[in-house]
């Protein structure tokens, strides 16, 4: 079954590319360290305090990632989530302003994130034949339209009461409660991707849609789920966001997007579908977070450090390419 | 002799103090400047004379750019120096509340907190330098609309983005100033908002000029949509729609003057502005000022400023009025910026 050569790699030890896949996770640890050690070195103001400081703005983005990962498992894409975020943050200051008691606005914000990916996870399993890259670049324009539309002239609204807002980007001694959030779901994520018969059928689809159908995979309710479940990703960040400016406005997660893609392949997560799991993701989040603030907080153009970041995803994708026709190479 | 050392290491000890109590206001003193993007000619002008005054007085000057015109990116922005635990930060802002939460968050960790530019709102600030008065920039351009339209018929704007506060508050002043008597036979049409990127500018500009074929005036209260919307215009043959607004000299040499696009357009002295902020931020600093209504400091070779309410309920410095730039001064002031 197609399932099988995409499923958990550690349990195949014998496959080369699970060999690869492997060794990219330890590889991506290497990373971690070597990244920390070296903002260690660059910035004099790179410490435990300032780096839980820094985080939460960058962590909003990592709730994306988890799904996301999900998405690119199955070889497909969204890229309407920064739009998606833009909306339900839009949206959420909005009922905030309407005097709605702040459990509801959770609520609403993840309500809102929720209909958007419903949206995507409509047209897409209603018409399975229409590319998803093409289908969430339609609803990015759409939700970000609305977002638009909804602010009117001048393009931004803030909260009023910043009371909630500021509740949830509170911390337990200086770990944001954010960061507990992303790890609880990261875990969760992480279990049912890589241990769950969900997780199983995902990778099935990734390897090979047809035979996972065949093999009576239920691809366009597994894909149903996925989609929707993005879009509640998306309202979660966007609560994040909101507490983090206590407003919106039409830039308001802009890019988003390919930051949780570039998190997820990064991490040894295939775009092409089938391969890779939440560890590898999840590690190399935190590598681009950490370089991120430890370039940052040296003020280093905030242009060069995408291009870094740029550069390391294209290594991360070129590299295990290499290396596989070195080894058949040297096999040979 | 010992007598002699003693009285030889005092002198050199007091003409040690007195160099350093020569040598500037802001010694050691570290000020981070924040741009809402890269690649702002205006800003950057601005920013540099900032610099060389902060660093005159003895001070660190660190100017730092986000990534993209976002208030999302100078948030992190912000993050990274509430870690270095500068002196003062001095911004422009992306977003007149989105910084609220982070300004605050520096005042509290003991930065001071200036702008100039493009204001935070009240909360998130001490003081502001406006370039000139709000309401003076938005005469000179609704009176120029006016001169050069001949008095009647539709005109348009091209912005940045659609929350730059500094852009939003001046269309405001045109708009407010335009219901007079005097201006009602103008007709402004949709704003047009060009980002600050010279493409989308290019392209927002050919749009007014397909939709309103009988558009009279362009005004572009930014340098990026000015120079984009002059250089269309003058390319397309055959199209007399007029160019003003706010620009800068150098990059509008080519379009300004009788017979080209741009017959005049305004800017208030930038490298004034940059150094004017930067003492400002200095004498707040050393706590000559707090940034409170009716304060006032002096600028060594500039003179006395007040500090006077500003319309969005916060504090200002103003600089003064705008200047017009035209066929007689382009030349010469092109080379200064």
């Amino acid at each position: 079954m197609a399932g099988k050569s995409g499923r958990s790699i550690n349990n195949i030890p014998e496959s080369p590319i699970k060999k690869l896949i492997f060794g990219w996770e330890g590889i991506l640890i290497l990373v971690f360290v070597g990244v920390n050690i070296f903002c260690k070195w660059f910035s004099e103001y790179y410490n435990m305090f300032n780096l839980l400081r820094q985080m939460p703005v960058y962590l909003a983005e990592v709730f994306l990632m988890l799904v996301m990962a999900f998405i690119l498992v199955m070889g497909e894409i969204d890229i309407s989530v920064g739009s998606t975020v833009c909306l339900a943050a839009t949206l959420a200051c909005i009922i905030s302003n309407a005097g709605a008691p702040f459990p509801l606005v959770i609520l609403a914000t993840l309500a809102v994130g929720t209909c958007c990916g419903l949206v995507n996870a409509f047209i897409l399993t209603r018409f399975p034949e229409l590319p998803p890259m093409i289908v969430t670049l339609s609803t990015q324009i759409i939700f970000r339209g609305i977002a638009e539309i909804v602010l009117g002239s001048g393009g931004s609204v803030s909260v009023a009461n910043t009371a909630g807002f500021k509740a949830i980007s509170g911390k337990i001694g200086s770990v944001p409660y954010i960061l507990f959030l992303v790890v609880l779901l990261a875990v969760v994520a992480g279990i049912i991707l890589g241990r769950s018969t969900f997780g199983r059928k995902v990778y099935a689809i990734g390897t090979n849609r047809l035979a996972a159908r065949y093999s009576g995979v239920a691809v366009e309710k597994i894909r149903f789920i996925i989609y929707t479940l993005m879009g509640t990703a998306a309202g979660l960040c966007a609560l994040f966001m909101v507490a983090s400016s206590y407003g919106a406005n039409t830039t308001t997660g802009t890019g988003f997007e390919m930051d949780a893609i570039a998190m997820a392949v990064f991490g040894g997560i295939s775009s092409t579908g089938g391969k890779g799991n939440m560890i590898g993701g999840f590690i190399s989040a935190f590598i681009i977070v950490c370089l991120r603030i430890g370039l940052g907080q040296r003020n280093v153009n905030g242009q060069v450090i995408l291009l870094i970041i740029g550069v390391l995803l294209i290594a991360a994708v070129a590299l295990p390419n290499i290396f596989g026709s070195l080894r058949k190479a040297v096999k040979k | 002799m010992k007598k002699l050392l003693s009285v030889l290491l005092v002198a050199l000890l007091v003409a040690g103090l007195m160099t350093s109590a020569l040598a500037g206001t802001a010694d050691g003193k570290k000020i981070a400047l924040v741009g809402k993007s890269a690649g702002n000619a205006f800003f950057e002008i601005a920013a540099a004379a900032f610099k060389e005054a902060g660093e005159a007085e003895g001070a660190t000057i660190d100017v730092v750019y986000p990534e993209e015109a976002t208030a999302d990116a100078q948030i992190k922005v912000l993050d990274n120096l509430i870690s270095q635990q500068p002196d003062a930060i001095c911004i422009s802002a992306n977003d007149f509340n989105a910084l609220q939460a982070k300004l605050e968050e520096a005042m509290e960790a003991g930065i001071k907190v200036s702008s100039f530019d493009s204001a935070p709102n009240p909360a998130s600030r001490q003081v502001f330098v406006n370039q000139a008065g709000t309401v003076a920039v938005g005469q000179a351009l609704i009176d120029a609309v006016y001169d050069l339209a001949g008095g009647e018929g539709q005109w348009a704007i091209l912005s940045a983005t659609s929350q730059a506060s500094n852009q939003n508050a001046w269309i405001a002043a045109m708009e407010e100033i335009a219901k007079d008597e005097k201006y009602a036979k103008l007709e402004l049409v949709p704003i047009a908002y060009g980002d600050d990127e010279p493409q989308k500018s290019t392209d927002q500009t050919q749009a007014l000029l397909d939709n309103y074929p009988d558009l009279k005036v362009i005004c572009a209260p930014t340098t990026v949509g000015i120079m984009a919307a002059a250089k269309l215009v003058q390319d397309t043959e055959g199209c007399n729609v007029k160019i003003t607004g706010l620009g800068l000299p150098s990059e509008m040499l080519e379009y300004t003057g009788e017979g080209k696009s741009c017959p005049y357009f305004y800017l208030w002295d930038m490298q004034l502005l940059g150094k004017l902020s930067a003492y400002a931020t200095i004498a707040l600093i050393n706590g000559d000022i707090t940034g409170a209504e009716g304060e006032t400091f002096t600028v060594e070779g500039l003179g006395d400023f007040s500090i006077t309410k500003a319309d969005d309920g916060g504090t200002e410095i103003v600089q003064g009025l705008p200047l017009q730039f035209n066929q007689d001064n382009i030349e010469e002031m092109a080379k200064l910026y």
